[in-house]
């Protein structure tokens, strides 16, 4: 339908001085979203808001759906996906954590709603700045999850999210970080809308709810066959990992940028190599220029995708190296970084088979918004050069 | 959709082999087989329901109706839906008192709608549009009115119409009775009564001027025809007996406005005394104002207790007139006959009377002077039946054999409004008594409250108020003081209608009902009670309160 609609305005294309949360909003808008249902929570609000401002406009032709809670929001982004319209909503951290409930239902019933996620640290105690455990926590819903380290990034991915979503038929969240992001101004490059119309078709659900032949969605299935459904819905995440390097290159192709599903940077001769996600990944590329001018061998990994985990491309990038240092701005309490704990399963059998499995230490930094500075960074590269193996499973970085 | 059918309805679909299975869990058959009806113990029934305003209308406008017609710009249509209730759209929406306003749901949410000058919009732009003739078919039998003020007017039409023959006997030398003798040219332009008047007339009715039934001719005169229908009105202004009354400078209210109404020289002096406080008292002061006088209203209650209409008071206060409440005149003070100042007692108020409102008691010792160059008496006026046998009392209705009464001089003093209804039920009663036909039984409809509104589907918005000219340029003169909607305006004003229990096809029923079981056909809606499971969103999701949910008998 999307491109059967004649806005009344269009979004201007070109370079512009914008937002995180508001290149969020030009890359929903872009994808020409339908229904739009969110609640308002900080950091996320102002995504909302401009696309609140787009639909009063003309510029967006969505239904903009209010809602009294989170739960809610999702619910009828749910039941606009189920009918076929392509679906949008944002939010962070307690506000993703009351969909929880609801972010099953659009993995397990197959909607590929899209959803931007303003990592903001979960209360106890309050607090608005960045860290990723609210995404985190919502890992094993089915959902794909994208981590931006840019705003050009994150308009980027909304309009690759929509196209990985729609062709294996699960929801995408693209995460950002709260203020260092959300809330930063950079030069974003809005695209042209017909571009993004020849790379986001109209979505066409194999399903949907049709009046004309009712059916039930989600209905009671026995033990005879509710394997089978986890099972294809395993299947689909798999092969979303080539859906989405393809979408990835058939962007740059389109539009001259692209990210990989992983990013490597000098890594090349790096015996040390640096792990990250989100916006730590910008100051330790600045870290790892000055590092290596000064002769340090250290290198990165970026980890954009992270569910499915690209464990392809982290074998890869990974084996050459002698260390490994995870910086990880979560915690998963009784077991450490997330990010640290994914790269070690993704090591472990690798090893087995006689591929490297290189020391992995997992350093936990920049909770509750806090700055992961260069100098810790450098402190993070100093204490993995000057150790064999780490000293413990969690390492705390700037603890009082 | 290309799954796995079911081969028999009660028969699990089992499947050999995974890629057999759709992607999500979806029914293999359809979802109809499961009638949700059978849950149902509440039953959704569209029962559309009178809008207060409607209800509050004496003459019994279609308000909602008329002001929907507007909001789709179909002036012509809203005129002649009104027309249906009121030959008069275009006087009403200017004089009227509008109590559909005081019942306006809106008035809770935020400000009633301005139904008064929705209606003016519509009677003005609907009769630019052109009129358009009804089709009548004659009848043989005919009717005598005597009086042509807005009852026997609003009678004469409603015969016309129905295919009698009507003949309207006036006293004055030009018809509208009151409209014309009693209501000033700033409240109501002559062009625009004549323009109503000529209406009726192009029915077909014939209006006789200068005929005062009881002086010209008598009653009896009248008997050739099949019925008639008194609505002579309160032609008699009630008096004062007080020391003095008989001094020059005194005259009545009526009389003054009649005489500037017909185009005549009245002279006054400099200082003006109108004692009263109803519509003739706060039109008799805003006339001398404009004949150049100061003109104050002396009242024997307080602003409150005052039965004029309030837009007329606010008018009046607004052309800085000035009012003495709680005075009462208790002599003319006199000199060489003439009228030199009034002496006045101060009132207070005491228990409420019969008429509802607190009984004015003199207080003693408290009476003081004023000097006033003229005094107009404006409180109350009377019926002349001097053309009726002595003793003759009338009621609304039936008086005697052929003979039928109504407007002021069966009701008492009333509003024009409530003259254009007694009109109506007149004709009613009438066409009913010459064609031998039975009341039609009354029903009492149900009229929305307020709390059946779902607000949420509106949005705050002010009433749109008319332009008037400022109170410098019409003081001076007596040009329409309100100037009216433009068509812009009142577009914005119908906007704010609730539209109280009447469906406007909103499609928040067939929106928001989660079992699809609603549909439209045209205007109307069916449920389809074989899977409506009762949940009773659409009445609550209805904006107007036209769903009810009544329980289910089984």
């Amino acid at each position: 339908m999307a491109t059967e609609v004649e806005t009344k305005a269009k979004i201007e294309a070109g370079r512009k001085v914008i937002t995180g949360n508001y290149a969020v909003s030009y890359g929903a808008a872009l994808s020409r979203a339908q229904v739009i249902s969110a609640y308002p929570i900080t950091p996320q609000t102002t995504i909302v808001e401009l696309l609140a401002d787009f639909c009063a406009e003309g510029i967006l032709d969505a239904k903009f759906i209010k809602v009294e809670s989170e739960h809610s929001a999702m619910a009828s982004c749910i039941g606009a996906s189920a009918a076929g319209a392509r679906a949008f909503t944002a939010t962070s951290a307690q506000g993703l954590a009351l969909m929880h409930e609801v972010l099953h239902w659009a993995a397990g019933a197959r909607l590929p709603i899209v959803l931007a996620e303003v990592n903001r640290a979960m209360a106890p105690p309050w607090s608005i700045w960045t860290d990723q455990n609210d995404s985190l926590a919502q890992r094993d819903t089915g959902w794909l999850q994208y981590y931006c380290e840019s705003n050009q990034e994150t308009l980027d991915t909304v309009i690759q999210a929509y196209k990985v979503a729609e062709r294996v038929s699960l929801p995408t969240m693209l995460v950002l970080d709260a203020f260092f992001l959300s809330h930063t101004s950079e030069a974003v490059e809005i695209p042209e809308q017909a571009l993004v119309d020849r790379y986001l078709p109209p979505y066409r659900p194999k399903f949907k709810l049709d009046i004309d032949d009712p059916r039930a969605f989600g209905g009671i299935t026995m033990p005879g066959e509710y394997m089978e459904f986890r099972y294809k819905m395993e299947r689909a995440m798999e092969e979303a990992l080539e859906v989405a390097r393809e979408a990835d290159l058939e962007y740059r192709e389109r539009f001259g940028r692209g990210y990989g599903l992983v990013e490597p940077y000098m890594l090349d001769g790096a015996e040390i190599a640096l792990v990250t996600s989100g916006t730590v990944t910008s100051t330790s590329r600045l870290v790892i220029r000055e590092l290596r001018a000064q002769g340090v061998p250290v290198g990165l990994l970026k980890i954009r995708l992270f569910r499915p985990f690209p464990t392809p491309e982290v074998r890869r990038y990974l084996s050459g190296v002698k260390k490994i240092a995870v910086i990880d701005r979560n915690i998963g309490f009784g077991q450490g970084g997330i990010f640290a704990q994914e790269v070690k399963s993704a090591l472990y059998n690798y090893g087995l088979n006689g591929g490297p499995r290189p020391p992995l230490f997992g350093f936990i930094a920049g909770l509750g918004g806090r700055d992961i500075t260069p100098e810790l960074i450098k402190e993070i590269v100093e204490y993995t050069s000057t150790h064999d193996r780490p000293e413990e499973e969690i390492i705390w970085m700037g603890v009082k | 959709m290309g799954i796995k059918e079911q081969t028999r309805p009660d028969e699990p679909v089992t499947f050999a082999v995974e890629q057999e299975m759709p992607p999500l869990a979806v029914s293999v058959g359809t979802s109809l087989a499961n009638k949700t009806g059978s849950w149902r113990y509440l039953r959704p029934i569209y029962d559309p329901k009178k809008p207060p305003c409607n209800h509050a209308c004496p003459a019994g406008n279609d308000i909602q109706g008329f002001i929907a017609l507007i909001t789709k710009k179909r002036f012509r249509e809203a005129w002649e839906l009104l027309r249906e209730t009121n030959p008069f759209p275009a006087i009403t929406g200017r004089v009227c008192h509008h109590p559909c306003e005081l019942e306006c749901n809106r008035r809770q949410f935020d400000e009633p709608l301005s139904i008064r000058l929705l209606e003016r919009l519509a009677a003005d732009e609907g009769y630019r549009e052109g009129f358009r003739k009804p089709v009548i078919e004659k009848r043989a039998e005919r009717v005598a009115i005597v009086g042509s003020g807005p009852a026997g007017l609003s009678c004469a039409h409603f015969l016309a119409l129905k295919g009698y023959g009507v003949t309207v006997f006036e006293a004055e030398r030009e018809p509208g009775g009151m409209l014309r003798l009693g209501i000033p040219a700033y409240r109501l332009p002559r062009e625009v009564l004549d323009r109503e008047i000529l209406l009726i007339e192009q029915l077909g009715v014939e209006i006789k001027t200068g005929v005062q039934v009881g002086q010209d001719i008598q009653l009896e005169e009248l008997n050739g025809y099949d019925a008639i229908f008194l609505a002579t009105g309160l032609s008699k202004s009630r008096g004062l007996k007080i020391p003095g009354i008989e001094a020059e400078g005194i005259l009545h209210g009526l009389d003054l406005l009649k005489s500037i109404n017909l185009g005549e020289q009245v002279e006054l002096g400099k200082r003006v005394a109108i004692i009263g406080g109803g519509n003739t008292a706060m039109d008799a002061a805003r006339v001398a104002l404009r004949l150049g006088t100061q003109p104050t209203i002396v009242y024997r209650r307080t602003r409150a207790e005052m039965p004029a209409i309030p837009d007329e008071i606010e008018a009046a206060e607004e052309e800085g007139i000035r009012f003495n409440f709680l005075a009462a005149p208790v002599e003319v003070i006199t000199a060489d006959g003439r009228m030199r100042g009034v002496r006045l007692v101060k009132m207070e108020l005491g228990e409420p009377d019969e008429s509802g409102r607190r009984r004015p008691i003199p207080v003693e010792g408290s009476e003081f002077e004023m000097e006033f160059d003229n005094l107009i008496l404006a409180i109350g006026e009377q019926p002349d039946l001097s053309f009726l046998p002595q003793g003759t009392a009338l009621s609304e209705g039936r008086v005697d054999g052929k003979i039928f009464a109504g407007g002021d001089v069966a009701t008492g003093a009333g509003t024009v409004v409530e003259a254009i209804a007694s009109g109506h039920r007149a004709a009613e009663t009438i066409h009913r008594y010459l064609q031998g036909l039975p009341e039609p039984p009354v029903q009492e409809p149900v009229v929305v409250p307020f709390e059946r509104i779902n607000t949420d589907y509106f949005d705050h918005r002010p009433r749109v108020h008319g332009p008037v000219l400022a109170v410098p340029e019409r003081i001076r003169n007596f040009d329409e003081v309100e100037l009216g909607f433009t068509r812009e305006q009142g577009l914005l004003e119908a906007e704010r209608c609730f539209s109280c229990g009447t469906c406007d096809q909103c499609d928040n029923c067939i929106t928001y009902c989660p079992d699809v079981a609603i549909s439209r056909d045209g205007d109307d809606y069916e449920v389809n009670y074989d899977y409506c499971k009762g949940c009773g969103i659409c009445a609550q999701e209805c904006p107007r309160g036209v769903i009810d949910l009544v329980e289910e008998e089984r």
